[in-house]
């Protein structure tokens, strides 16, 4: 990775990703009301852009706590983009009647239509991810849900009646289980770049 | 499924491996592509899982500090026309919490007001260990193990904002008596914690089932208080 210039408002990022209110409330009074706007005037309406608004910051947070979120432009193009594109996607899934859309105003470049297409492939990834998690056997989901929850592997064998030695052998096989499928699936091809 | 393979890659992971394993480990990451490969995606995983459920906790913390903000920030603007027929939606509504009420929730309990902040001192670069550990027990909601270490840190650094986040922790460990000394201390500054401390005064007193004094207390805070929604809907109950 070469050096990226990370911008001021890398802040937001941060302060999303250790729940500070005063950074999530400016948000919410600099940046929503434009989305709002976006969205109102584009077959939605204020419900509608709420939960939007909602679910791109829950996803934000994930990509912040998994340190792989480095703003290179300003947050507020960034956020607007991201929202603006899942309402899209969003009508695009739910209308069949022919929508309107009204191109909006604001600009990015190109560095930040890339942060924005980065975002889209780790919320894809992880969907995806979440899809196979569901897949593995009762046992291995409750194994790997305490051994990433709890850390003491130790404490992990005492809580599910077992040893400490059948714990670890299992987690690296459940893991292992996920590993195959996922190497199988090329949509998850450059998970390991995100 | 290559169970050997895996078993080996968790224990890399946890770097348990002998100088000599970890150096046969190492050679054949570089020599062979296809083990390298698994590696990798093991690896990722890891992480994915690691992003899972090692932050469940504060995941959940964050969209609940997030929906609260967001429905204060769209409630504030948000004016809907009422259409002729949601006012039967809307009455019929009002008669169902009413039963609800009537029924199960003579009173409100402290655990439905009790929602403790997130502390976040350390994003302050001069934060020290103790400080950064304080955060963390605090925000995981380890509270008996925060205590010990906001005392620790109030020895050379009593602020209004460490002595609020002790009193807190106090109040979450059962320390009562304790919680409401620091509270009373701030009470009577000035500082940014001053209404926030009269409020955890008045759980103090929710929690001790004493509903007078804790609504009396209640008239105390000021309209301008950030929180003050909860205070009338606090207030609301008690009545």
């Amino acid at each position: 990775m070469g050096k990226i210039k990370i911008h001021p408002d890398q802040k937001y990022i941060e302060g999303l990703a250790v729940n500070n209110s005063a950074i999530i409330q400016e948000i919410y009074k600099k940046f929503v009301p434009k989305v709002v706007f976006y969205i109102k005037n584009n077959s939605g309406d204020q419900d509608q852009a709420q939960d939007i608004v909602q679910e791109i910051m829950i996803l934000l947070f994930n990509q912040a706590k998994a340190n792989t979120l480095q703003l290179t432009c300003p947050f507020e193009a960034y956020f607007f983009l991201l929202c603006k594109r899942k309402w899209l996607n969003e009508l695009k899934k739910t209308s069949n009647k022919g929508v309107t859309i009204t191109e909006d105003v604001g600009s990015i470049n190109e560095s930040g239509l890339e942060l924005v297409e980065q975002t889209e492939q780790f919320n894809e990834k992880q969907q995806l991810f979440d899809a196979m998690f569901l897949k593995l056997g009762d046992k291995c989901q409750e194994l790997l849900k305490l051994s990433f929850s709890i850390k003491s592997m130790e404490e992990v064998a005492e809580k599910l009646n077992v040893t400490y030695g059948y714990v670890r052998k299992k987690k690296s096989l459940c893991i292992g289980q996920l590993t195959q499928w996922i190497q199988e699936n090329n949509n998850f091809k450059s998970l390991k770049n995100n | 499924m290559n169970e050997e393979r895996y078993i080996l890659f968790d224990q890399y992971l946890q770097d348990e491996m002998a100088v000599e394993e970890k150096n046969t480990f190492e050679n054949q990451l570089s020599e062979d592509l296809e083990f390298a490969a698994a590696f990798e995606t093991f690896k990722a995983v890891h992480l994915q899982l690691e992003t899972k459920f090692g932050y469940e906790e504060e995941r959940e913390a964050f969209k609940e500090n997030l929906t609260k903000i967001s429905n204060k920030h769209f409630n504030k603007h948000k004016v809907i026309p009422l259409k002729p027929w949601h006012y039967g939606v809307a009455a019929s509504a009002v008669i169902l919490i009413g039963l609800l009420l009537y029924n199960y929730n003579q009173n409100p309990s402290f655990e439905d007001f009790n929602h403790p902040e997130q502390a976040y001192f350390t994003e302050r670069s001069n934060a020290n260990a103790t400080l950064k550990e304080a955060e963390r027990a605090f925000n995981s909601g380890e509270y008996k193990k925060a205590i010990p270490l906001f005392e620790s840190i109030l020895e050379t650094n009593d602020t209004p904002e460490i002595q609020y986040f002790y009193g807190v922790s106090l109040l979450e460990a059962n320390k009562t008596k304790k919680a409401e000394a620091v509270f009373n201390t701030l009470k009577t500054g000035t500082s940014a914690y001053k209404d926030k401390a009269i409020w955890n005064l008045a759980l103090i007193k929710l929690k001790q089932k004493d509903y007078k004094a804790c609504k009396e207390i209640l008239l105390t805070i000021p309209e301008d208080y950030e929180d003050y929604v909860e205070v009338q809907i606090l207030l609301k109950e008690l009545e």
